[in-house]
Parts: structure tokens; sequence; C-alpha cells
């Protein structure tokens, strides 16, 4: 994002806004760090400023820089998988899709949540760790798995590194006896990721919302507690169209 | 929306918040979805949300938005958020939704222990589930507790700690209410699930001990 300057008129109203803190005085007006700003478009979408002087910049759309928006804001749809947002439709569909079967779980680390954001090469130290683990189910249709330029180690293209996000989520779909794996896999790097992330594991549920105790028990014995709210798909949805296709 | 499951708060607060979304599948029930959708989105303007956000517009119940536009924008593969802050509210659009059988994949983001029991009283049985296993990697980093549970509210982490600590300090200074203050933090949700509701409670905690002189 740009601030005008000479249309800028100082009042500070827009500097809350930013979700990193990204905008600040300079010589009485204010200004966007464009090596901070992640490109997520909430100052200008809000419409805070009094004289429109807060603008996407030039540059927004340039590859590399580009992915800062794809990634930050809610708005963006991804131009390769044509999906909104960071990620794919997850657990939200299952009950019509039946991605994650039974036998399966899903897997999501979404790096930068909450509230910090984070550089890509967060990302690469997880992909590099995972990959080490003989763990490359990296979900196809998440633009992570387009940004990896070898899966054998997990090293993302070079020229992304220097870039910023607010978030990106790499998802995994696996066989629920590689859970322990993974979730060993993810505590060895936390300590080395500079930003956040939060950890997620879906599947299907057995009658009567029942978590299967089969990945309760992989979830303690890896030392990770689950809260008590979570995301519940409810079973109403079905499939309709005709030759429908798995896409994800 | 990834992040509904991670919203912070206690387990009280958290007993007045969910969040609901109409999520056709891609590929699978696109075609002809959006007369479905639409029967779907009036239930859940019949029954009361306290925010609500359509993919074709994005902008939530407090942008001024009119529920004829939100309606009119409805086309396929739209996706609809919402969010709901009493239990009995979210129990009967629910039961409105199993009865009109839409075929559309429902979500709900709470508490498991009386999703569980709401879908018990209602005979759904849920299929899928979304569990979160909390924050790692640099913690100490975060804002406090206190502030992330607002921060949180938004799936997208569109309200800014900053902001927050900003409507904090005008609600201590008596410049606005805690419920105006909540609708500026609501404002800049782009997935229509903040909680303006619990919001307000959250926000009238925090100040409950700040006096100010009013001329």
């Amino acid at each position: 994002m740009i601030i005008y300057k000479e249309v800028c008129v100082g009042c500070g109203r827009c500097q809350p806004y930013c979700p990193i803190g990204a905008i600040s005085y300079e010589d009485m007006k204010s200004v966007v760090n464009q090596d901070f700003c992640y490109e997520c478009g909430n100052c200008l979408r809000v419409g805070i400023c009094p004289v429109e002087a807060i603008h996407e910049s030039p540059q927004v759309y340039q590859y590399p820089r580009a992915l800062r928006k794809y990634f930050s804001d809610p708005s963006a749809t991804h131009a390769v998988t044509g999906i909104e947002g960071r990620g794919t439709e997850e657990s939200k569909t299952n009950d019509v899709t039946e991605r994650c079967g039974p036998g399966e779980v899903g897997v999501a680390i979404e790096v930068g949540r909450p509230t910090l954001g984070m550089g890509l090469e967060d990302i690469q130290r997880i992909t590099r760790a995972l990959a080490r683990g003989g763990i490359t189910e990296i979900e196809p249709q998440n633009p992570i798995h387009s940004m990896i330029a070898d899966p054998a180690t997990g090293d993302l293209k070079a020229e992304m590194l220097k870039e910023k996000v607010l978030s990106a989520i790499i998802e995994l779909l696996i066989p629920r006896e590689r859970l322990a794996d993974v979730l060993r896999t993810v505590k060895t790097i936390a300590a080395e990721v500079e930003s956040v992330f939060t950890l997620d594991v879906f599947t299907m549920l057995e009658p009567g919302l029942t978590i299967p105790r089969e990945v309760l028990d992989i979830i303690a014995a890896e030392g990770f507690t689950w809260q008590p709210n979570a995301k519940i798909n409810m079973g109403l949805g079905r499939a309709t169209d005709q030759n429908h296709k798995i896409n994800f | 929306m990834t992040h509904s499951l991670h919203r912070e708060g206690s387990t009280d607060s958290l007993e007045r918040d969910y969040a609901l979304f109409i999520y056709p599948a891609r590929g699978f029930n696109y075609k002809g979805c959006a007369p479905k959708v639409r029967r779907l989105v009036e239930i859940v303007y019949q029954v009361g949300p306290v925010n609500m956000i359509a993919t074709t517009l994005r902008r939530n119940m407090y942008s001024g938005v009119r529920p004829e536009e939100v309606l009119d924008s409805i086309k396929e593969g739209i996706r609809v958020f919402s969010v709901f802050n009493r239990r009995e509210k979210i129990k009967e659009v629910l039961k409105r939704f199993k009865a009109a059988d839409e075929g559309i994949s429902i979500v709900v983001s709470g508490l498991i222990d009386r999703v569980r029991d709401i879908a018990l009283e209602i005979g759904l049985d849920p299929h899928t589930i979304n569990i979160s296993l909390g924050v790692h990697g640099g913690t100490d980093r975060l804002p406090p507790a206190d502030i992330r549970q607002f921060t949180t509210m938004c799936g997208h982490g569109m309200v800014s700690p900053i902001l927050v600590r900003d409507v904090i300090r005008r609600i201590n200074s008596g410049k606005i209410s805690p419920w105006e203050g909540s609708l500026i933090l609501a404002k800049p949700c782009a997935c229509g699930i903040y909680n303006p509701h619990r919001s307000a409670e959250l926000l009238g905690s925090l100040a409950p001990l700040y006096t100010v002189e009013r001329r």
C-alpha cells in the first residue's frame, strides 16, 4: 500500500488499522513502511482516510511482491488455483467430497497467525523439516505446493524468500499412522520458527460427534493438547453435480 | 476461514460465540447452488445473526449493507459466513437448515461440547471435525491474551492489536462506549465472523474501574 504524501493531511487515523503496525508518522504525514507492508489492503478497505490518500502500490501485482497480496488480502484470489484465500476447502466440505476419508487425517500448519505475519523463510524452515522427515504430501491445490522448488529438500523458490505475508498454510493429507511423525517433526521445528504458527488436525467423526480415540491418543502421546472449541462440519451436504470431479 | 477454530478467550465467553459457514463444494454441488444458498441465507436472517458476510460483497453487517443487497448478490459458488451469540439461536438455525435439506455443507465453529449437545438435540450427525492444537513457535512475540481474544475473532487477522489498544484507551477515557468501540473493531473484519456482542462484553470487562470527568 502507499500513502501519497502530497494528499495526506497527517490525521493518523489509518495508523491503528494496520494489522502489523507498518504505518507511522514521517514529517507529519502517515507513511507505509514498504518492507513491513503485507499488502493486505486493510487501511484502504476500511475507508478511514478522509482525503483518499491511500492507494495500492504500483508494484503490488508484480512477482514476487504479488505474493504478499495473495496471502494477505482476504479479497484476493490466488491466480493459479482460483481459490480465494490461502488454503483449500479442507474439512469444510468434507461431507460432500470425502477428501479426507476414514483412516486419514488432514493437518494444517498456518504460519504467521495469530497476529504477527511472517517472512516466507519461516515456511521454508517447516517444509525443509517435513522433507527431512520424509513428509512430502503437501496439498497440491494449496498455493504453497507450487512455491516449492524441490520437494525432496522442501526448498522454496529462492526469489520468494525475502517476501513477507500475513499468513500461509501448509496443508497435508496423510494416513492416520503418519500423524505421530508429522506432529513430532512440527514440535522439533517450532523453536526455529521466528514467527508463530497455529496447528490443527481434521478427521472424520464417529457417530455422536465422537472424535476417534486413535487420533486423540496420538495427539496426547506427542505432547499436544486440543482446545475446547473446534470447527465442525455438520454433515448436511451432498454432491449433486453430475460427473463431479475431485479438484482439490 | 481456517482460523475460526483458533478463537481465544475464556470458556465462559466462548459460550456466546458460534460461527456458521454455508459452503458449496467446488466441483460437487456448485451448479444450481444459488437458490439453495439464498433459502439458507433467508433462514439466517430470520433467526438473527450478530454478524454476516457474503463472499460476493465482502461487506459485513456493520458496513451498512442491506439484506436485499446480500440476497441479490447470491450467485453460483458464493459462500456465506455468519456468527451467532446465543446457543438457542444457533440451534434454531441448524434445526431449520436440517428441515430445508438443501444439501449444502454447513460448518459450525464453537465449543465442541455445546455443538455436540445441539447436534444430539436436533438429530444431526456431524461428519468431520477440525481441532486446534494451539499456537507454537515464537509465542513470546505475541500480544497478550486479553488483546488476542479480540484479534482472533476475525478469521483473516484484519483486526489490528494496535486498534484494539486504541479502542480500549478511548473507552477508558470515556470518549466511546464499549458497543461503539466494538463496532469500530468489527468494521475491518472481511470474513463477517467478528462477534460485536461478545466484543462489547469483553471491552466492558476491561474497563470496570475507570472513571472519567464528563463536562
